[in-house]
């Protein structure tokens, strides 16, 4: 190392390619630090990673030791590019003591009266290390020596610069949108390096923290192991938020008002701005998630909407703005409303407030019957079995279930938070009712905070599908100009399109990923289908099939000739087995609608022997559904049986009716 | 030069330090091996190695800190961290588990042609000559392709870990081949 200071023309072979592009950046023959050499190593960081970074940061701090000033204040210029491009394997290098103690090894015991450039230098670094990375990073624990070493120095009689924050920013994690596998890979990033630094260490300490991150890193220890599509859905959540703030502030803006530059509207602007073709990447890196895919585009196009209309605003030209089809997913047309009525699913309320839907006139009732159609949903259960009887018993641990699978049910963050709240304080099975899928509400985090990976969700609670917070209400303003040519057994009521929905959903416990894609899809073309036809085109009576996997349920669905108000519909659910094997504990529950009553007879049995046909049967009555509407009614299932020896559960939503 | 005089030194007094990486596939015995060099006369029961185990040997006056980083196929990648400083690379193989032998030749140049290995010695042990069917030392040089190795120093032990046959003799091996330390 007595060589340090002799540079340029014999490349020593003993280097490595880092040391020399060290070297050559730190060369006085540079003036001013070259930027591109500085680009380089931090490059060569990045791509060799492993012990890369500690050498680096060995190599630059000895240059920033040297007796010639002008390299060390190019060995500055470097580390700061170092640290501002190598993330966090580098910021684990500059945080050891190690290269604290060498970085100012140069500093006399009392501070000078006037600092040099160099040691300035360095006390700028320092503080502004600690002003960003050591308070904003993921991983701030891991920096805690530059924070020491900040206050020894001001114990010392240092004092220390001003940082300009602008310059200092870079360090912050940027709250930019993220895909999961993004967030996967910087983990796993940040995971490498500090187990390649715990194994240099070699303190028994840090190696039995070593030892406990392989196994992390491994996959063998999995219970703290975050569900990366879960944050991505929370994150596009949040921009969603920001979406629906600004929509509803450019709402609220009056012809004539000014939009401020600098204001809060530019920064959710460029927020969005920036989410913008992040959430076209999410679209690509889970295509092969159909449903996600399309709620992204959903969300993509929303965002882009809002920032239109709030570049006409900022032109001034307010009526193009208002031309703009408004609302954006989550809300209705941006005028102000409660949370629980722009969110709201599940609600014990049966009527829903009006929906101030006066932009589009046609699509308002739609909207607000369909509303009315997915409010107050409650699971009713009658089984033979003694346990059943009371469905708000069952309700704590099993009305969270099934929301998983239904789209417009699961994302309901602000009433489902008071409905759930109420039912688990009446039972007390709480912690059995995780919510599976993790709805981007802070109730729902934190459930999954209490109990991380419980199990793995099973495969229809996919996160993404909680993003369109609310769309199948109020979902694109945008008439999606697909067909709507009205689909085989389905007649074109304003709910045909519901019908369809319906019949293209078989067996939603089959294929958890087509029903939800449809919902959303229908839901488009739903809320603006007008032609309302004689409902006495449908028949009285009808027969469909449910569910048909190991075990095939239908549906034998008539209108009573001598109900007393006509509006009952009485249901069989038909069970039969269609496996060779024997079938048990058949346990079948049903909800519908709060505004119906429903009314179970109990299962005529609970065992089906191998492929017997209508093994089971059990009656059902619906009550409060007016002739006409009998295609619209929503019901789902959930249905739970033991076959050899395996206990399997299955739920969907049962198909349109089909009748009057 | 106050490093090379200690170096010198060390030489001289025997203070011999080396850092010594055992990797291997999984059941191959490595951590029979780790635990048969620290406790000559005991036997060896070992469970597969989530992590790794670490010990110091102190043999022929050459300290080995022998570092057995676990096997299983979710792990391997992880073997990466464990490069750097390594001096001597033990590869392990089961010599009775001819049908995994491709899989063990693939994972071992995987390693040395980790830039941050090139520099170390590699000593693989033929290990479970003890069972029926086993491969030769021979035959298992062949099978692992090291002829085809350039500039590596590499040597095949037969061994039997549950006795602690032969682990001595790779020790040697190593320790007699050591260049210097790499300290900087």
């Amino acid at each position: 190392m007595a060589a340090r200071d002799r540079f340029g023309a014999y490349a020593d072979p003993s280097l490595s390619l880092l040391q020399r592009a060290i070297r050559n950046a730190c060369d006085p023959q540079n003036y001013e630090p070259n930027l591109a050499l500085n680009l380089e190593v931090a490059d060569l960081i990045n791509t060799k990673k492993g012990n890369a970074p500690r050498e680096a940061a060995i190599e630059i701090v000895h240059f920033i030791n040297a007796r010639n000033q002008n390299i060390s204040i190019l060995a500055l210029a470097l580390l700061d590019i170092c640290v501002k491009n190598c993330g966090y394997p580098f910021h684990l290098q500059i945080s050891t003591k190690e290269f604290l103690n060498e970085l100012v090894r140069r500093f006399p015991e009392r501070p000078p009266i006037r600092p040099s450039r160099v040691q300035h230098r360095i006390l700028e670094s320092i503080e502004e290390w600690r002003q960003t990375i050591c308070q904003t990073s993921r991983y701030k624990e891991d920096l805690g020596f530059i924070r020491d070493m900040h206050r020894l120095l001001l114990y010392k009689g240092y004092s220390f610069p001003e940082v300009r924050h602008e310059d200092a920013a870079v360090l912050n994690p940027s709250d930019n949108l993220r895909s999961a596998e993004e967030m996967e890979e910087e983990d796993r990033e940040a995971q490498s390096a500090k187990l390649q630094e715990l194994i240099r260490r070699g303190t028994p300490a840090d190696l039995q923290e070593a030892n406990r991150l392989m196994k992390v890193m491994a996959g063998y220890d999995n219970r703290h192991k975050t569900d990366y599509r879960a944050k991505a859905a929370e994150e596009v959540a949040k921009v969603q938020q920001k979406a629906k703030i600004l929509e509803e502030m450019l709402q609220s803006q009056k012809p004539g008002d000014k939009l401020e530059d600098g204001d809060v509207f530019e920064e959710l602007a460029g927020a969005l701005r920036s989410a913008h073709p992040k959430i076209q990447k999410m679209c690509e890196e889970e295509s092969d998630d159909p449903e996600a895919v399309h709620k992204l585009l959903e969300i993509n196009d929303s965002i882009h909407r809002t920032i239109e209309r709030y570049k006409l605003m900022k032109k001034g030209d307010f009526d193009g703005a208002t031309r703009i089809p408004k609302g954006t997913l989550g809300t209705t047309t941006g005028v102000s409303k409660n949370a629980n009525n722009e969110l709201s699913l599940i609600d014990f309320d049966p009527e829903p407030s009006s929906n101030g839907n006066s932009n589009e006139g046609a699509a308002a009732p739609a909207v607000s019957s369909l509303e009315n159609d997915l409010l107050g949903l409650s699971f009713q259960d009658r089984v033979p079995a003694p346990s059943g009887g009371i469905s708000l018993g069952m309700g704590a641990s099993q009305v969270t279930e099934p929301i998983s699978f239904t789209p417009s049910v699961q994302q309901t963050p602000a009433a489902f938070r008071s409905s759930y709240d109420a039912l688990a304080s009446l039972n007390p099975s709480r912690p059995t009712s995780k919510p599976s899928t993790p709805v981007p509400s802070l109730f729902q985090q934190q459930q999954q905070q209490q109990q991380p990976a419980t199990a793995t969700p099973p495969p229809p609670t996919d996160p993404f599908a909680a993003l369109v917070s609310a769309s199948p209400r109020v979902a694109s303003p945008f008439t999606p100009s697909v067909s709507q040519s009205p689909r085989p057994g389905a007649v074109s009521t304003s709910l045909l399109d519901l019908g369809g929905l319906l019949d293209s959903a078989p067996a939603p416990a089959a294929q958890p990923a087509a029903a939800p894609v449809t919902t959303t899809v229908e839901d488009d073309e739903w809320s603006f289908a007008s032609s309302l036809p004689e409902a006495s085109a449908l028949p009285r009576q009808n027969k469909m099939q449910v569910l048909n996997s190991s075990l095939r349920i239908d549906f034998a669905v008539r209108r009573p000739p001598n109900a007393p108000n006509g509006r009952q519909i009485h249901i069989v659910a038909i069970f039969s087995n269609t496996t060779s094997q024997a079938l048990s504990e058949l346990h079948f529950q049903v909800a519908v609608e709060k505004a119906y009553s429903l009314q179970l007879r109990p299962q005529s049995g609970r065992d089906i022997a191998p492929l017997q046909q209508n093994g089971v049967q059990q009656e059902m009555l619906l009550d409060g559904i007016d002739s006409g509407k009998g295609n619209s009614v929503k019901i789902r299932f959930r249905v739970s049986y033991k076959i050899d020896g395996q206990i399997k559960e299955e739920q969907g939503m049962v198909p349109a009716l089909g009748i009057q | 030069m106050g490093g090379s005089v200690s170096k010198i030194m060390g030489k001289i007094f025997g203070t011999k330090e080396m850092r010594i990486l055992m990797l291997g596939l999984d059941a191959a015995g490595k951590t029979t091996i780790l635990y048969k060099l620290k406790l000559t006369n005991q036997d060896v029961t070992t469970i597969p190695t989530v992590g790794f185990n670490v010990e110091s040997v102190t043999y022929k006056n050459v300290k080995f800190n022998v570092w057995d980083v676990g096997g299983q196929d979710k792990i391997r990648p992880l073997w990466r961290h464990y490069y750097s400083g390594t001096q001597g690379l033990i590869f392990v193989v089961d010599s009775s588990d001819t049908q995994r032998m491709d899989e063990a030749r693939s994972e071992l140049h995987k390693i040395i042609n980790d830039r941050e290995m090139k520099d170390a010695l590699l000593l693989v042990f033929a290990n479970k000559q003890d069972i029926q069917g086993h491969l030769s030392p021979e035959e298992v040089t062949n099978a692992l392709q090291l002829t085809k190795l350039k500039d590596k120093l590499w040597y095949v032990a037969p061994s039997v870990a549950t006795e602690g046959t032969g682990i001595f003799e790779g020790l040697a091996w190593l320790s007699n081949n050591v260049k210097t330390p790499p300290q900087k």
